[in-house]
């Protein structure tokens, strides 16, 4: 097999990978009864579908130069992402919105 | 080991500048994507935004020890991933397996940035949120309290604690609420 | 290539439908946000496909803006509400 196709195979892989936990993110975000648990589906699942399409942008480039760039952005998410993570929860908690402990949804 | 100090002084500052600036430069290199006539703008700027970096910070961080860096940066990626894994089967099955509790740990770790950076890390792996932090603990919302969330909490704060290169003293437990 | 690149960019676009949803629905303002923040990860994915898709690199660095952007608005979000409170 030619080494374009094997990175191509790879590529559509980390793709549906990426569309997969883009959509389950999302979905929680719809379907998941309180803000915290929104907010789990939301922080994980999009950080992770993000980061399986850098990595796929990335080979298709070539390019380690690019690579390092695509890396740079989701780190920035990551930490953005965690940081705001944090802060709306602590808002939220602070702001009195009790946490949805099962039952009646 | 990794008390942080309070105060830095002046010399401290000037050590740092010349590891600041080349990360700085670093970080200018891949946003231009290696454009070397750049640099004509690059190399004064990554200058100058490392030596007000080194001017304003506050305090001394907690330095970094590299083997821990490598074995939290593999932790980290296997761990974020099961976490993405984890809420997106959660959300996406028939009946969503949740039972959601707010969890107390006592923190072990010492440092306000190792804190801080605990707090962030625990948001990003399978399950857990941490949603307050205080002097001495951080309140964590779980997914699924049926897990051995505080065992799970003790080990991401030990690989934290080697990341910064400490030691953290036996635990002596935390509770569900 | 072309091809699963569109399907990716159509399939976050639909994420962030998903994102109006709860929007629509709330019913708290930090629900609203959480949408919000949905659209800057999902709005930084999508800034990269569609470079990639059009060959118009550029927009690499709109990305980049955008991922710094989306610490910012968390901030605001936290600072107004707790304003909104006191």
């Amino acid at each position: 097999m030619p080494w374009q196709t094997v990175i191509d195979v790879i590529t559509y892989a980390l793709f549906a990978a990426s569309g997969f936990f883009f959509l389950a993110g999302s979905v929680g975000l719809v379907r998941f009864p309180d803000v915290y648990t929104r907010l789990h589906a939301l922080t994980k699942s999009d950080n992770l579908g993000l980061g399986l399409a850098s990595t796929g942008l990335a080979l298709q480039s070539g390019s380690w130069i690019v690579a390092a760039k695509l890396l740079l952005i989701w780190m920035i998410v990551i930490v953005a992402g965690a940081t705001a993570c944090y802060l709306v929860a602590n808002s939220a908690r602070n702001s009195g919105i009790e946490p949805w402990t099962g039952g009646d949804r | 080991m990794s008390e942080t100090p309070t105060t830095i002084t002046p010399r401290e500052r000037l050590r740092r500048l010349p590891g600041r600036a080349v990360g700085m430069l670093l970080v200018w290199f891949v946003v231009t994507e290696a454009d070397i006539p750049s640099l004509v703008i690059g190399v004064p700027i990554a200058l100058a935004a490392a030596t007000l970096s080194v001017a304003l910070q506050p305090r001394s961080l907690s330095g970094v020890y590299l083997p821990g860096a490598i074995r939290f940066a593999r932790f980290f990626a296997v761990n974020s991933v099961l976490g993405g894994i984890d809420v997106a089967f959660r959300a996406l099955g028939p009946r969503m397996r949740l039972a959601p509790a707010i969890v107390h740990y006592p923190l072990r770790i010492s440092g306000s940035f190792p804190r801080v950076f605990f707090a962030n890390t625990i948001s990003m792996l399978p399950g857990t949120l941490s949603s307050r932090l205080t002097d001495d603990t951080v309140e964590v919302h779980v997914l699924d309290c049926t897990r051995p969330v505080i065992e799970d909490l003790a080990k991401v704060e030990e690989r934290v604690a080697d990341l910064f290169g400490a030691q953290l003293s036996p635990h002596e437990g935390g509770g569900v609420l | 290539m072309t091809l699963a690149l569109e399907i990716l960019a159509t399939v976050i676009m639909l994420t962030v439908a998903l994102g109006i949803y709860r929007i629509e629905r709330g019913p708290t303002g930090t629900d609203r946000m959480l949408s919000a923040m949905l659209f800057g990860t999902s709005g930084v994915a999508l800034t990269l496909v569609l470079g990639e898709l059009t060959g118009l690199h550029g927009l690499r660095d709109m990305a980049l803006v955008f991922a710094l952007l989306g610490a910012l608005t968390a901030v605001a979000f936290v600072k107004r509400a707790w304003g909104a409170d006191d």
